[in-house]
């Protein structure tokens, strides 16, 4: 009895000693949290004032990452910081990297995003503000132009952090790699034997996918868009044209946001789109994600596709799709009497960890993955496309690449002014999107027996999901 | 005489059209995959079963970037040690809850069950933190040690029934002959649950083998699985369909080699610890 109490004692000592040992290990001694950036900030800029770092980046499987992968050896021997990284489709590529963050364990130090999630990233402190950087000349590349960038598109990455204001003001939260523009793309070989006219205005796309039903067999259709029920059918060719017909997600009233997609703007939008799907749209819509909508348009399936510049511009290299050198490219339709061109901004950008222990590496892998030489090689030899900087797009070298894709030079030019985010930010993007596409299956199902009708619920749905929020 | 012949042959034709028809059922998606390994990427949307057949997407993902190649290797080392870490400790464990009482011994019995019950999603947070801060995140012996999660109450519970099985008499009368405990349980109890042991280890080996979340969120940087690897190929400008076909195939060897090397003691193995007599 004796003996088994020692053990015990004997245990429990041994446990308590482990656990503050271990303890001790794991907390950081304060001071030591201090960057490697700011020990480093020296005089002068010098691309290898980090050397001898390792850095850690996660990326999306993405051709914009793929082209990184290949400059890492060369980003290496120029400034002597290490890479590591890891390659995740996007399928689920936004839980890993929530995880990681999560831990703020500062690993990774860099990481691929899109604008939506810094919506939910740069309030909850885990990504850095650029502009410190950017703000000091000692960590600058002399021949670093960040004014070089879109306005609208490096504009998507400031936000002030206050929900319901517009995204352009505020910190810079990202850099961005490239960005997707919505516009209409469509097949020049089935719109030549059929002798069709490219529509520019809604109405007209309507007419046209009524003249291009089973344009080549059973199985064929006029206009591939997304459908699923997830917030990637809302953003690309709906949202453009729902700001093209005048109508906003939210405003603000008496400090909180209020949803405004039962506005007569917003109704007479949705019923048009509605009217595509069922007109021109792929017998399974309702599933349809961006790989369907552009497979189908590379494989002749669809004669358009409204969605993203580049879903289209992907099947288009020779020997990558079916109709590959026969697609085309126009600016979005517009309504009937518009004129001015308003498109849904998705930007592909990299972000950097809040809790990075190797900031200056860090920032000196993405000034120099943003800058105009890399971004200029990486559409020329990396298989990338929408440049974010007009000086890379306006070089001849580029346009001789992009003019071999017809109308797509003129379709760029003719969206850009009016490509930024369509969106209000706020922290339930993801979820206040993703109850808009089912209400769109639902309406499209026949459900509702109106499509005002199913606009008044999902605004009832999307101010409760939004609730919580103070908006100023 | 003659109707009941005749009976008895309807009665296997039909039982053979059911199978004939349940394996079409069942193997077809394995023809598809197959047929599509061979497709390029501009034939897959718009050919079915005629087509040009083409080894680029085998020539892809097994010789250009050793990458998969390497995933593969990984996920031998991974799945394999965890297996061999859940016999060492899961055997003695299984023996103990099968022959000795101790306190609270159904308590923990169950608590290892229950190890299966979270899901991983759930769990990952914590373990990914933990994991950091101990220097096990992204390593071999990292992923080996999680994946007892899956492999060891499987193995425990499947061999604590043998051991059951298993009369203390055949033990005592082996001691009696002089054996000691060490022999007794290589020479006598090892060979006896066999059946058990190999079909809950492979059955264990093939969870760890096809695990996606654990190595998705706890390595990435220097290690990668093969589970995660294959999804590689679903690009953000597209899904290499074709490649995929064959990084599955590729993936899917290792487990049906080894399910046809021990197929004698699958069924056996995995139906006899659950009645008892």
């Amino acid at each position: 009895m004796k003996k088994s109490k020692s053990i015990k004692i004997f245990v429990s000592v041994l446990v308590i000693l482990v656990l503050s040992m271990n303890m001790m290990a794991c907390s950081t001694p304060a001071g030591e949290t201090d960057t490697e950036g700011d020990a480093a900030a020296v005089e002068g800029f010098s691309w290898d004032m980090a050397s001898g770092s390792t850095i850690k980046v996660m990326f999306n499987q993405h051709p914009y990452a793929e082209a990184i992968i290949k400059k890492i050896p060369e980003f290496t021997e120029e400034t002597g910081i290490e890479v590591e990284y890891s390659l995740t489709p996007e399928e689920n590529y936004f839980d890993k990297l929530t995880i990681a963050l999560n831990s703020r364990s500062g690993d990774p130090d860099l990481f691929m995003t899109g604008a939506y999630q810094i919506w939910e990233y740069a309030p909850a402190g885990y990504t850095a503000d650029l502009d410190q950087f950017l703000n000091d000349p000692n960590m600058v590349d002399p021949s670093y132009d960040v004014d070089d960038f879109y306005e609208g598109i490096i504009g998507g990455l400031r936000w002030d952090l206050k929900a319901g204001h517009k995204i352009g003001t505020g910190p810079l939260w990202a850099l961005p790699l490239g960005f997707e523009s919505n516009v209409l793309a469509y097949n020049k070989r089935v719109f030549d034997e059929m002798d069709l006219e490219v529509p520019t205005t809604m109405q007209e796309l309507l007419a046209v996918c009524e003249e291009l039903k089973e344009f080549g067999g059973p199985g064929t259709y006029p206009l591939a868009i997304r459908g699923a029920r997830n917030w990637g059918t809302i953003h690309p060719g709906y949202m453009t044209t729902y700001s093209n017909y005048g109508a906003v997600d939210f405003t603000i009233e008496d400090g909180k946001l209020i949803s405004q997609v039962n506005s007569p703007e917003a109704v007479e939008m949705t019923e048009m789109w509605v009217d595509l799907i069922e007109v021109g749209g792929a017998p399974s819509w309702s599933s349809y994600t961006w790989y369907q909508a552009g497979a189908d348009f590379g494989a002749g399936k669809a004669a358009m596709l409204f969605d993203a510049t580049c879903n289209g511009y992907f099947q288009n290299p020779e020997g990558a799709s079916e109709e590959a050198g026969n697609l085309a490219w126009v600016a979005p339709p517009l309504p009937e009497g518009k004129t001015e061109i308003n498109s849904n901004l998705w930007t592909w950008s990299m972000a950097m960890n809040e809790a990075s222990k190797n900031k200056t590496a860090a920032w000196l892998f993405l000034q120099y993955f943003t800058s105009a030489d890399y971004q200029k090689w990486s559409i020329t030899e990396g298989n990338c496309v929408d440049p974010p900087r007009k000086s890379v797009f306006e070089s001849q070298e580029v346009q001789d690449v992009l003019a071999t894709n017809t109308g797509y030079i003129e379709a760029f030019n003719a969206t850009v002014p009016g490509t930024t985010i369509q969106f209000t930010p706020q922290p339930h993007f993801f979820q206040t999107t993703t109850e808009w596409a089912a209400t769109l299956q639902d309406i499209v199902a026949g459900n509702y027996d109106s499509v005002q009708e199913g606009m008044d619920q999902l605004k009832k749905t999307m101010d409760e999901i939004v609730a919580d929020v103070e908006a100023e | 005489m003659m109707k009941n012949r005749l009976m008895d042959l309807l009665k296997n034709v039909s039982a053979y059209t059911v199978i004939c028809l349940y394996s079409i059922f069942a193997i077809f998606p394995l023809i598809w995959l197959v047929i599509i390994s061979f497709k390029s990427d501009t034939q897959m949307y718009n050919t079915t079963f005629i087509f040009t057949p083409t080894l680029d997407n085998y020539k892809i993902v097994l010789f250009e970037g050793a990458d998969y190649i390497q995933a593969f290797i990984n996920n031998i080392i991974v799945s394999g040690g965890a297996v061999l870490l859940s016999l060492l400790v899961g055997v003695p464990a299984a023996y103990a809850f099968a022959r000795y009482n101790f306190a609270k011994k159904e308590d923990l019995a169950f608590t290892i069950l229950s190890f299966k019950f979270a899901p991983e999603i759930l769990v990952i947070l914590p373990l990914f933190m933990i994991y950091q801060k101990i220097g096990l995140y992204d390593t071999y012996f990292g992923l080996i040690w999680v994946y007892q999660l899956i492999t060891l109450p499987l193995l425990i519970w499947v061999l604590r029934g043998y051991f059951e099985e298993i009369s203390v008499e055949v033990e005592q009368a082996a001691n009696l002959d002089g054996y000691p405990w060490y022999s007794v349980f290589w020479k006598i109890l090892v060979p006896l649950i066999k059946p058990g042991l190999v079909a809950s280890s492979l059955l264990a080996f093939i969870f760890a083998w096809n695990s996606f979340t654990f190595p998705l969120l706890l390595s990435g940087f220097q290690i990668e699985t093969v589970t995660v690897a294959a999804l590689r190929y679903i690009g953000s400008d597209t899904v290499h369909y074709g490649q995929m076909a064959v990084a599955a195939a590729v993936a899917a060897l290792p487990e049906v080699v080894l399910a046809l090397i021990i197929q004698k003691h699958l069924v056996r193995g995995l139906s006899f610890g659950a009645v008892k007599g």
